[in-house]
């Protein structure tokens, strides 16, 4: 919160400064232009032109037709595949989001307790994370939960015959949304400084009125941590609606599209069935939709995120 | 209040800026190449000047293949031989696996940046020719190099867009030893399709547990294509796509043939099916030792000979009153209209057919050496994986039908076909059901083809 209101005190006191002389406006233009160049050149006229062709059909190779809204009414109307990418889409990010969230608050607790020792428990709980996106750890995934995979292996050990969990449709994403709960290390880094900043006072005097260890966490640690939750939430859900190593690695997308996630969808029609107009309209939609939903996690949020510095007034 | 809405708009912001800079940067990595795909390519790594005489400046041709490691090496060893033939010419080689090779091509050819020199595939050359990205070749003089029978068949339109490596040619190979073992009759050539399905099932009644004579082979299009053709059908796409031909009968006749091995379980479960992946030592369907048969092509069966040494033979795909599978040249090399060199690039792809090191070098990497001269030299010296590339061939030439392309807009169909047909082997989906969707899809692209 604090270097919020530092940066917009600061944008203020530029506001004020460029009324006065154009010239430093300049100066400070010139300052930030190897970014603003490639901001210009490299996001916003790509962003601009993607908005041009999802109104074309463009096969990368011929030259863009303007076909007005049919990128759009396919979509909606003709296209079962988009019907099931989002319907992967949204289990993916409804169930994994919040037990990746559950999962690393949990851990949190956990990494938070003062013992001997614990910086090494940190290090050894977050280590996988530093490669848990990677290309690797899917082909690892791929390995562990295939026919022959280990988790198999173990079964097998109890009694227990395995099966395809990669394979078959009906387990398939379950194996997805294991992997993305499993990359919990960043929100739970975040949630672990975000338990050290609650002030111990609020512990002991609860303690004082004789409070047990779950009304502590409910009241004090659950509210005091909400705008931290709220920000892995948001992170977390827009991460998740863009799923796609894992689901172009881990299992194409198949067996019978049981993984064919939005991102792996829009990746398929711009480079492989060469449609770039109709993926350039499912980019579009795509961000709409994460807005949309962004907006509605903010207005969601004045009934349960709890800012100490408005005094905990819930309006 | 206030505030708070405007700290939502900047976080708002911030999470857009989250959400289009993840859309920029994406990667991919397939790996695994797609077995319909047979591996042959040539690439050269030597940039020559076209005539050594003339101008001797140094060239940097760029050269692009796909195809497995032994390729890759036999590959840049001839592009080293071409460098030194030729002092002053050098290459940029890049190598990659067929599926991301098919990738990266379409963003290069939308830059117009193909390289000079690029390995081509019967399957993708008519849309690449389509949108005018190759160079004409007709006037390299293949006398004495190619048949000119196979040069007239290559042809698009009266013009050559690509000079023929090698004669491929697609079959099944079986686990010999195994079979043997087991005591079952052995697949002869010309088998038919009925019994191809029968000979399924019934080796499979005289193999160990957990093991197959046959895969579920519902969800490979070309598969299926092969069985219509084969039994007289017309080929999926014709036209150049403006026709799309899906034969309702034989295609519940076929689906239903593999519902019936998958209901005797004949073949492997649908989830264990579909998890195979071709060339991976542990999870090839014949190497990991589950299924007795797989198909193979010329170019691609030394692959699996090396994974299962000895113990791989070769037979045709099974046949119907119309022939079956496909025997040609397939893997081209082509010049991109966009290169600076052309007349460099073009006598380097002459070079890589007739130079005789090259061909010592290069070997049976791309199938069966188009210039029969070369393959004369090469004959004594075969090993054991190449003779089965060359059976393959020669087992199948004689009912072979015409290589039958992806007709240009159609890749969307064949990635339906596969995930619907999972549908019907995972048993979700009806074979009737399968067919409607599959024939919709198919009629509407061909709608749209102009």
């Amino acid at each position: 919160m604090n270097t919020k209101v530092a940066t917009t005190s600061t944008r203020r006191t530029l506001f004020r400064i460029s009324r006065k002389s154009g010239e430093s406006n300049l100066h400070g233009y010139l300052f930030i232009s190897p970014w603003l160049i490639g901001f210009l050149l490299l996001t916003l006229w790509p962003i601009a032109q993607s908005f041009y062709l999802s109104f074309t059909d463009y096969s990368l190779l011929a030259s863009p037709v303007w076909t007005g809204m049919d990128n759009y009414k396919r979509m909606f109307f003709d296209d079962a595949d988009f019907v099931q990418s989002l319907k992967v889409t949204f289990t993916f990010v409804l169930v994994s989001v919040p037990l990746k969230l559950f999962f690393s608050l949990m851990v949190a607790q956990l990494l938070s307790k003062s013992m001997k020792g614990m910086s090494l428990y940190r290090t050894m709980v977050y280590f996988p994370s530093l490669i848990g996106g990677s290309i690797a750890v899917s082909i690892l995934w791929r390995n562990m939960f295939g026919v022959d995979g280990y988790i198999n292996k173990v079964l097998a050990v109890f009694g227990i015959e395995g099966r395809g969990w990669i394979s078959d449709p009906d387990s398939a994403l379950w194996t997805l949304i294991l992997l993305n709960v499993w990359q919990f290390g960043s929100t739970m880094v975040i949630f672990l400084a975000g338990l050290k900043q609650i002030p111990q006072e609020l512990y002991e005097s609860a303690s004082v009125d004789g409070a047990a260890r779950w009304r502590k966490f409910y009241h004090i640690t659950l509210p005091m941590l909400s705008p931290v939750m709220f920000f892995n939430l948001v992170l977390g859900v827009i991460g998740s609606f863009q799923m796609f190593t894992a689901a172009l690695i881990v299992t194409r997308g198949g067996p019978m599209h049981a993984t064919y996630t939005y991102a792996l969808f829009l990746f398929e029609k711009a480079f492989k069935h060469f449609q770039m107009g109709y993926a350039s309209a499912l980019a579009w939609v795509l961000l709409l939709m994460v807005a949309l939903i962004t907006v509605l996690n903010f207005y969601v949020s004045r009934f349960w995120v709890f800012y100490e510095t408005d005094g905990g007034g819930r309006k | 209040m206030k505030r708070i809405r405007f700290k939502g708009l900047g976080i708002l912001s911030i999470a857009l800026m989250v959400v289009l800079s993840a859309c920029g940067g994406n990667n991919n990595n397939n790996k695994a190449s797609e077995s319909s795909a047979p591996a042959s390519s040539s690439t050269p790594k030597a940039s020559e000047s076209a005539s050594p005489s003339a101008d001797a400046k140094p060239v940097e041709l760029s050269i692009m293949w796909w195809g497995p490691d032994a390729r890759h090496e036999a590959t840049l060893k001839a592009l080293d031989i071409y460098s030194q033939q030729h002092p002053g010419a050098k290459f940029k080689p890049e190598y990659l696996a067929w599926d991301a090779f098919w990738q990266k091509l379409p963003t290069l050819a939308a830059s117009k940046s193909m390289t000079d020199v690029l390995q081509m595939d019967a399957a993708y050359i008519q849309e690449y020719v389509s949108k005018g990205l190759l160079e004409d070749l007709s006037d390299i003089d293949l006398t004495g190099l190619v048949d000119p029978a196979v040069v007239e068949n290559l042809k698009i339109d009266g013009k050559l867009y690509g000079i023929p490596l090698s004669q491929n040619a697609q079959g099944v190979a079986f686990n010999k030893a195994e079979l043997e073992a087991a005591g079952v009759d052995l697949p002869q050539k010309d088998w038919t399709w009925d019994q191809y399905f029968e000979w399924g099932k019934s080796a499979k009644a005289k193999l160990p547990e957990g093991k197959y004579a046959v895969n579920d082979t519902s969800n490979l299009w070309d598969w299926y294509q092969w069985y219509q053709t084969g039994n007289g059908g017309k080929p999926l796409m014709t036209d150049g796509g403006k026709t799309f031909n899906f034969d309702k009968d034989l295609f519940v006749k076929y689906h239903s043939a593999l519902a019936d091995l998958r209901a005797a379980k004949a073949v492997p479960p649908a989830d264990q099916q579909t998890a195979f992946l071709e060339n991976d030592p542990a999870g090839d369907p014949m190497a990991s030792g589950v299924v007795m048969t797989r198909g193979a092509t010329t170019g691609s069966v030394g692959a699996l000979e090396q994974l299962m040494p000895g113990k791989v033979d070769v037979v045709n795909i099974p046949v119907g009153s119309a022939g079956g599978g496909w025997a040609q040249s397939t893997i081209f090399l082509s010049v991109s209209t966009h290169s600076k060199y052309k007349d460099q690039a073009k006598a380097f792809v002459e070079w890589f057919i007739t130079d005789p090191q090259a061909g010592e070098a290069l070997g049976l990497t791309r199938g069966i050496p188009i210039n029969p001269e070369i393959y004369k030299a090469l004959e004594p010296t075969l090993e054991q994986k190449d003779k089965l590339g060359k059976k393959v061939y020669d087992i199948s030439v004689d009912k072979a039908l015409p290589f039958y392309p992806i007709a240009a807009g159609y890749t969307e169909w064949v990635d339906t076909y596969k995930a619907t047909m999972e549908g019907v082997m995972f048993g979700k989906t009806s074979i009737e059901d399968a067919y409607d969707k599959l024939n919709k899809l198919g009629q509407d692209i061909a709608a749209k083809t102009k």
